[in-house]
């Protein structure tokens, strides 16, 4: 992302005069950082392999000197997180493109109409972004429950869907699109829907690709609407499942690690594909994932 | 049967290319999702926190009963001492940490100075679940950091998971763990932003790099810090998933890790209290209300991209 930067900042004057000595200690500084983030993750992968009744005895062994994925037999075994890892995707994928097809529709709607109480209802969906998502699991919880949607996909999908930050990111897009290219459409005799499967659709693609790995990242690591809608195991996506696993009771670390690794994989390979759209896309929408 | 419904499709085709209902079209699908499941269980949570329920279906009206009972709570007030220290706590590191860190790997001295952007975010992609169980492998009697601390630094173990004291530190260091690497993201667009040219005549006039730092970059970054400063209040007073994790779905030792949306959730599902747990609902929401209202004051929306 600097490599883009064409200014000049400030450590880059008299880079050249700056002692060896500086940058090598620069280096190491960062070396011993970036081991200190990685490590929980490593430590995560590692206690995941240790056989069996290890994880703690061995603790001292950074490097381990037996490894086992015993463990990892056992998870899919023992623990029905083929299915967990099944429902995440599915429930993942659900929210993704249903969330997606709403914010870019209610986005372009917002970007290039003019309507009655648009601003208002511009407003409106800003200010809803502010609303904690606690003052609303008593109320959504007793409409899941009315409605017959608990332990359903629909009920651990829908309620989240309609995003406050993902209409607004979809809509800063739309309005970049050129009017004029929309009426060259119009006078040809294209009408409002082909326009936008036609125009609309192919130029905002770039925003509907970072928007569904947003959402998609969003929802697999969700915990808390999931684990109000859900009470059967057998219906829980991986967060719900990996807590479950660790529960009060029964403190399953060295199963909890090994799903735990598994749950993380599939989102650092997303991001070494698509890292730049991801982190562009998070400094932009100013959310972070939660 | 075919050309029977040719005449209501040719009234419903003219009726979606109106060029008053086209625009509605657009919206209806955000529009009826919005309205039934964001604004609507809102006014219900209100609602609902004027209210007593006994069970699902039955309630009555109780006036302010609810929030004169949220307020004589001790656990509330214990609740909302932690997520206040918890937030503060997490400003201290989160914004000057980050920040030397941004303002270093931006200055062009760090080699490879992507690959640490990349590493240090890392954190921030995994699930707060996996950071919640990660540390509290680590965090543990036995686990890795007191080995650490015992057998490289000589120290005594501390018994991280079972002292009240040490609940706030655990969870300000996971946090710190998982939104460094998100807040350097946030304050490297702001680095971006700075004009070359500031530096450049600074440079003229002889100024070295550490003045450049207190007179340029600080100064400048000043919107992209008070932007991360209200974002982390924000999140900071919504804390929930890692002591949820941390301490096995309870409050923690003493209830030192109870925070306010931990409490909510407890409070709903666990007393199943519908009533009070709105009425704490409805008292975070206003917190939160006030910190964003500073926000969109000073920035607009998200950040002052509008």
């Amino acid at each position: 992302m600097t490599a883009k930067t064409q200014y000049i900042n400030p450590g880059k004057l008299g880079a050249r005069r700056q002692s060896r000595l500086t940058k090598w200690l620069m280096f190491a500084l960062f070396v011993c950082l970036a081991i200190v983030f990685i490590f929980p993750l490593y430590w995560m992968v590692i206690s995941s392999l240790r056989p069996e009744g290890r994880i703690f005895v061995d603790a001292m062994e950074i490097i381990p000197s037996a490894l086992s994925f015993d463990t990892y037999r056992r998870l899919f075994e023992e623990e029905p997180y083929g299915i967990w890892f099944v429902n995440s995707i599915t429930q993942t994928g659900g929210y993704a493109l249903m969330g997606v097809f709403l914010c870019t529709t209610g986005g372009y709607a917002l970007a290039k109409f003019r309507f009655r109480y648009r601003n208002l209802l511009f407003v409106l969906i800003l200010v809803s972004q502010m609303i904690p998502f606690h003052l609303l699991i008593v109320s959504l919880f007793l409409m899941i429950i009315q409605m017959g949607m608990a332990e359903t996909y629909q009920g651990a999908i829908i309620p989240l869907a309609a995003s406050p930050i993902g209409i607004f990111f979809m809509r800063q897009y739309m309005l970049a699109i050129d009017d004029e290219l929309l009426n060259a459409a119009r006078v040809d005799g294209a009408s409002e829907y082909q326009i936008f499967w036609h125009i609309v659709l192919p130029n905002a693609r770039p925003a509907i690709a970072t928007l569904l790995i947003l959402f998609c990242i969003d929802y697999w690591n969700n915990l808390l609407w999931p684990l109000i809608v859900f009470r059967k195991p057998e219906n829980f996506p991986l967060a719900v499942g990996i807590k479950r696993l660790i529960d009060q009771y029964r403190q399953q670390y060295d199963l909890t690690m090994a799903g735990s690794t598994l749950a993380t994989i599939p989102v650092i390979i997303l991001f070494f594909f698509l890292r730049r759209q991801i982190m562009e896309g998070l400094a932009t929408t100013g959310t972070g994932i939660k | 049967m075919l050309n029977l419904l040719k005449l209501p499709y040719r009234y419903f085709s003219w009726f979606i290319h109106h060029k008053k209902v086209t625009p509605l079209v657009f919206l209806a699908p955000f529009l009826i999702v919005f309205l039934v499941f964001k604004v609507y269980p809102v006014i219900l949570a209100i609602i609902m926190s004027f209210q007593n329920f006994q069970g699902i279906k039955s309630q009555d009206w109780v006036g302010f009963t609810n929030y004169e009972n949220v307020f004589e709570l001790v656990r509330f007030s214990q609740a909302l001492t932690n997520t206040t220290v918890y937030t503060i706590g997490t400003l201290l590191v989160l914004i000057p940490l980050p920040l030397i860190l941004a303002v270093l790997l931006d200055s062009g001295r760090v080699i490879a100075s992507t690959v640490f952007r990349v590493l240090i975010f890392l954190p921030a992609l995994t699930s707060l679940v996996v950071a919640g169980t990660v540390f509290r492998l680590i965090l543990a009697k036995d686990g890795f950091l007191n080995l650490f601390l015992e057998g490289v630094l000589g120290m005594e173990r501390l018994r991280w998971l079972e002292v009240s004291e040490l609940a706030l530190p655990s969870l300000i260091l996971i946090a710190t763990w998982r939104w460094t690497g998100m807040n350097i993201l946030y304050f490297n667009s702001g680095l971006v932003n700075i004009p070359g040219e500031l530096y450049e005549s600074a440079a003229i006039d002889g100024a070295n790099p550490w003045q450049m730092f207190l007179r340029i970059t600080l100064p400048m970054l000043r919107p992209t810090t008070f932007f991360v400063v209200v974002l982390s209040i924000i999140g900071g007073y919504q804390v929930f998933v890692e002591p949820f994790i941390l301490y096995a779905g309870g409050a923690g030792p003493g209830d030192g890790g109870l925070t306010l949306a931990l409490l909510i959730y407890r409070t709903a599902f666990t007393s199943f209290n519908f009533g009070t747990a709105a009425a704490m609902g409805v008292i975070l929401a206003l917190i939160i209300f006030v910190f964003s209202l500073i926000q969109f004051r000073f920035f607009g929306v998200f950040g002052g991209k509008e």
